[in-house]
């Protein structure tokens, strides 16, 4: 995982190393959260959102309204592989739900097919 | 809400910025990721040896569709040195769009190489923002070197309608070839 590993980065004026915020851990080990998995604050995760650190309560409060990972980090300006692990343990501390990429896409050729009809039914109804 | 996506690659500077941004929802935004790079060039990437670190842009936007889905569409870092990371972007995309500039054709070629390996589905995008449509469809087949299998299609990125119709294409050749594969109809 060499790939989202950055040395230093700027957060509201303060320069830190990104991982201090995952204390020190890459996500590495976990099993990756998609990029575009939606992220959706729960309403324990509201009311204890002040409990948590900077970085963990602006994304339960983007998260009023489902959020994707890479716009969590787009936003909040920190690295995905950052946003990966605060989701993980904020979805662990029951303050967030994560929504994976839909299982069908590699499923079955019947739901495959359902799901993209009805991506294009949308896309079409635009 | 359901999350699906589309990539859009091409060589740099082709449009897929512009393109993203003629049918998201939201302004394309960018998320960065630092990478670890080889200092001394390209074709050293994956040797061990002084490593520096290069900063890779993804653009990506976001459509809500109906049926409780939510379309996201991710640009590809352009340089061709950043085409490891496009794993990251095609692992459950839907399919993708390759966006070619017809003055610069052999841009596009990575793009569509790597897509073919993967057997991700994809359509071509004749970008025809830079001028007009200089080149017949079937030019443009045979100079990309693909099959008749893959749909070519106009369209100037900074148009939504025409954007629309290449996404629809994406996905409409997703489902042939899923059906083609399953033997269905």
């Amino acid at each position: 995982m060499s790939i989202w590993e950055p040395q230093k980065i700027q957060i509201g004026g303060r320069m830190v190393r990104p991982y201090t915020m995952t204390r020190g851990r890459s996500g590495v080990a976990m099993p990756l959260v998609a990029l575009e998995a939606l992220v959706a604050a729960t309403p324990l995760g509201l009311r204890m959102r002040h409990r948590f650190k900077w970085e963990s309560a602006e994304i339960i409060k983007l998260s009023r309204r489902e959020t994707a990972v890479i716009e969590l980090a787009a936003i909040l300006e920190v690295p995905v592989g950052v946003v990966r692990v605060l989701v993980v343990d904020l979805r662990g501390r029951g303050a967030v739900t994560i929504t994976d990429p839909p299982a069908a896409l590699a499923g079955a050729a019947e739901g495959q097919i359902e799901l993209l009809q009805k991506v294009l039914d949308g896309i079409k109804s635009l | 809400m359901t999350p699906v996506k589309i990539v859009v690659a091409g060589g740099f500077g082709v449009g897929k910025t512009t393109f993203v941004g003629a049918i998201s929802e939201i302004e394309p935004l960018r998320s960065e990721a630092i990478i670890t790079d080889a200092s001394d060039g390209i074709d050293d990437l994956f040797e061990d040896g002084t490593k520096t670190t290069t900063t890779v842009a993804m653009d990506f936007g976001r459509i809500s569709l109906k049926h409780q889905l939510v379309l996201y569409l991710f640009g590809t870092p352009g340089q061709d040195r950043f085409h490891f990371m496009w794993n990251e972007l095609a692992r459950g995309a839907i399919g993708a769009v390759v966006l070619v500039d017809t003055r610069r054709v052999e841009d596009c070629f990575a793009a569509i190489d790597f897509f073919e390996r993967r057997e991700t589905p994809f359509v071509v995008a004749v970008n025809t923002f830079h001028g007009r449509k200089l080149h017949g469809i079937e030019e443009v087949r045979t100079a990309l070197q693909i099959g008749p299998e893959v749909p070519i299609l106009y369209c100037d990125a900074r148009v939504r309608v025409d954007v629309q119709k290449v996404l629809v294409a994406v996905v409409e050749h997703a489902i042939d070839r899923v059906k083609s594969e399953a033997g269905v109809g």
